[in-house]
């Protein structure tokens, strides 16, 4: 088990393997119970932060609401090895090439969506309101400003 | 001489022994006492479904009428339970029906309760009472229906945060006309719509009506009628507080709220909008509880609001208060007691730029002499707030700090926040619950383990560097009842070390943590008056011993291994020709 005093991943043994295991520099803290759930509240299995189920729901609706009103729309941008992240305001973006266009230069890296398994370049995921973490391109721009709650530039290999 | 006191005596005596707390101890006295104390006892409360045996209860004591029972453990309300794990009130009902057919209240707490349960009910017992149903699942409204239709004298019904099968409203309509005894009712949880009708003539024929939280379904001009009926009661619920009125029924409203003596205790206010913050004024300065978590309320419309509650002792509201507004209730709230305040952005994603910090928290402990009681979400931490907070208030029993950001340091000094917890812990003697978070090393819990010598119940996530942290906790703290523990580095030897310690638990949950499945074996072994159970989604037979198990719960129990484990949860008694290899384990 490596020491909690720097930024480590906890060791989580229970890990869908959809998802990417979790990064120095953002946990990801769903842990998936993959067990058949009888109850549909209990669908979205996000345990973090530790708040009963109703508050959680109430929440999600809130943010949602909050999108109607804001212009803007920051998420937070982590690349796998870096601790440090940035905060990105999507709505500046014109669709996903001037987006990876930015980041790419953010970074100083090559950051593709994606596609070819390239070892040389990062791939750009996001989280998406289910808490699931997702390849980015995948759907219309618009839906994707709807749904994007984080960005994550991981390594190639991970994903 | 006969120096017994006649039991007759003693049961007269004991009829003045409400707490349990003191009946377990006159139960220890000798046999003679023990059995007198047990026919005199009315309310019993089990706080662990699988530590005793319904039968064994209803043996113990036949005059009960009043049954408490919790089943799953804490984390189950973070979703750290998979369904179908357990606690199940079914058998309960099903005994005390034939056991105790005079029983008239029963509280469940974390339980899954079947339609079928309610049913049963229903039909046992004749003079049901209360029912009160606490983060409870398994059921729909057709058994709410059952209860209303056949409970003639129903005091309580309380739907307390439950996941129910929602098939409609109908169920309201269910309770006779000849039912006139309700006390008590919330069904806050429901999501369809009751008929109005329905609702109003329900409370017209219920005098005694106390208590009332409505759905969100119920409409801001239907709770202006409701009020208009019950202007006697204590503690309100509302439904949703965001239609749009017109001047009449906002004015008729706040008549129905000023004409509210006795209220008390307001919740509920989803949605409120801000021009209707107004109308609560008139009942502000007699309310002595207020639960604003679903209100979405910015900080100034908060502000106006709690300026007014000055005999306010129990507030929950979401972290849009604001540094601002805790300074707000820190000196209009003087009477405060117990605070909670909840994430507005439960990942971090501040659009409306929350400025909610440890300050905020730091200022109530300031000027609130009574606060003894605490649950704070906040994004990061300092030691040094914690210091000032622990020498505020020494008189903490309860001190939950929730650092979302995990491992978060102390971001002054970038420092773990050992020093913060030991002064809490050090200077707060009656800490009974304390739940701990951000960076922290074994530091942190050596402090615990040598000053929390009054704390019950502990929970931990994302902490620690070892064994050792475990360790001091196991064998440091002295009352420790209930330990939880989620995602922290430890292993094998604190846990078979401390074994001993377990017996005298309710119970340790670890999930996410580095127990080997050999050591839960070896457990197993050499505790055999606790369940140990392993609840891993992976077959446990083909795992080798040294491999790590998602989850153990291990409780102390008299009933021996419970016959309703599913698939995914393990028990040495699953498998108990598998031999043990020492050499396995850490």
């Amino acid at each position: 088990m490596e020491n909690s005093n720097s930024y480590s991943p906890y060791s989580s043994s229970s890990v869908d393997s959809t998802k990417p295991s979790p990064s120095e520099s953002s946990v990801n803290l769903s842990l998936s119970l993959t067990f058949p759930s009888t109850s549909s509240q209990r669908e979205t299995s996000q345990d973090w932060p530790p708040i009963k189920p109703r508050l959680r729901d109430t929440l999600k609706s809130l943010r949602l609401r909050q999108r109607g009103y804001n212009t803007a729309l920051f998420v937070k941008v982590y690349m796998e090895g870096v601790p440090i992240g940035r905060k990105l305001d999507l709505s500046t973006f014109s669709g996903y090439k001037s987006l990876l266009e930015n980041l790419s230069h953010m970074f100083d890296t090559s950051v593709i969506s994606g596609g070819t398994r390239d070892r040389k370049h990062h791939v750009l995921t996001y989280q998406d309101k289910d808490g699931d973490w997702m390849m980015v391109g995948d759907i219309p721009w618009d839906m994707f400003l709807e749904t994007v709650r984080r960005l994550k530039i991981t390594r190639p290999e991970r994903c | 001489m006969d120096l017994r006191l006649p039991s007759k005596v003693l049961e007269h005596i004991l009829s003045f022994v409400d707490s349990n707390e003191d009946r377990n101890s006159v139960s220890l006295v000798c046999k003679s006492w023990f059995e007198t104390e047990r026919r005199t006892r009315k309310r019993v409360i089990v706080r662990n479904c699988y530590a005793v045996t319904p039968e064994a209860v209803a043996r113990r004591f036949p005059e009960m009428r009043s049954l408490t029972l919790k089943g799953k453990p804490h984390f189950a309300d973070y979703n750290l339970v998979p369904d179908g794990w357990g606690g199940y009130a079914w058998p309960w009902i099903e005994a005390m029906a034939v056991k105790c057919p005079s029983l008239e209240e029963l509280r469940l707490k974390r339980m899954v309760v079947t339609d079928e349960c309610l049913e049963k009910i229903a039909a046992s017992f004749k003079d049901f009472k209360v029912l009160v149903l606490t983060s409870c699942e398994g059921f729909s409204t057709d058994g709410l229906a059952a209860i209303a239709v056949a409970c003639s004298n129903l005091r309580e019904l309380e739907l307390r945060e439950c996941i129910v099968e929602d098939l409609g409203g109908d169920w309201l309509s269910y309770f006779p006309e000849t039912l006139t005894s309700l006390v008590s009712l919330d069904f806050s949880c429901l999501d369809s719509e009751v008929k109005l009708s329905d609702l109003e003539r329900l409370v017209s024929r219920s005098p005694n009506l106390k208590s009332l939280k409505l759905n969100r379904a119920v409409s801001l001009d239907a709770l202006g009628s409701l009020l208009r009926l019950a202007p006697q009661l204590v503690e309100l619920g509302t439904g949703s507080f965001s239609d749009k009125l017109d001047q009449e029924a906002v004015s008729k409203l706040s008549q129905a709220f000023s004409e509210m003596k006795e209220l008390k205790s307001l919740s509920g206010l989803w949605d409120v909008l801000p021009e209707y913050i107004p109308l609560l004024y008139s009942v502000c300065p007699g309310l002595t509880s207020l639960n604003l978590s679903y209100a979405t309320v910015q900080m100034p419309n908060l502000v106006e609001l709690l300026t007014r509650c000055s005999n306010l002792q129990k507030l929950w509201v979401m972290d849009l208060i604001e540094d601002k507004g805790l300074e707000v209730v820190a000196s209009s709230c003087k009477e405060l007691r117990e605070l909670r305040v909840f994430p507005s952005g439960a990942e971090g994603l501040n659009d409306t730029n929350v400025a909610m910090t440890e300050q905020g928290l730091v200022s109530v402990s300031e000027g609130c002499p009574n606060l003894e009681s605490v649950l704070y979400f906040c994004v990061q931490f300092t030691n040094a707030a914690m210091i000032t907070i622990a020498r505020n208030r020494p008189n903490l029993k309860c001190f939950r700090l929730c650092v979302m950001e995990p491992f978060a340091p102390d971001h002054k000094t970038q420092k773990p926040l050992d020093e913060g917890f030991k002064a809490i812990v050090e200077r707060c003697k009656d800490l009974q619950r304390l739940s701990v978070s951000g960076l922290l090393t074994d530091k942190a819990f050596e402090y615990i383990g040598t000053h929390g010598k009054k704390l019950r119940m502990l929970s931990i996530a994302f902490a620690g560097d070892s064994d050792l942290m475990l360790h001091h906790l196991l064998s440091g703290c002295e009352s420790l009842n209930k330990l939880e523990i989620r995602d922290c580095p430890f292993g094998d030897t604190a846990l078979l070390e401390n074994a001993a310690k377990l017996e005298t638990m309710r119970s340790l949950w670890m999930s996410s943590c580095c127990v080997s499945f050999g050591a839960c074996k070896l457990l197993s072994q050499k505790m055999p008056k606790l369940n140990v159970e392993v609840i891993d989604e992976h077959p446990l037979e083909t795992r080798p011993d040294s491999s790590p198990v998602e989850r153990i719960y291990i409780y102390r129990t008299l009933a021996g291994p419970r016959l309703d484990m599913p698939e995914f949860v393990w028990t040495i008694q699953k498998n108990p020709e598998i031999g043990v290899s020492h050499l396995a384990i850490k």
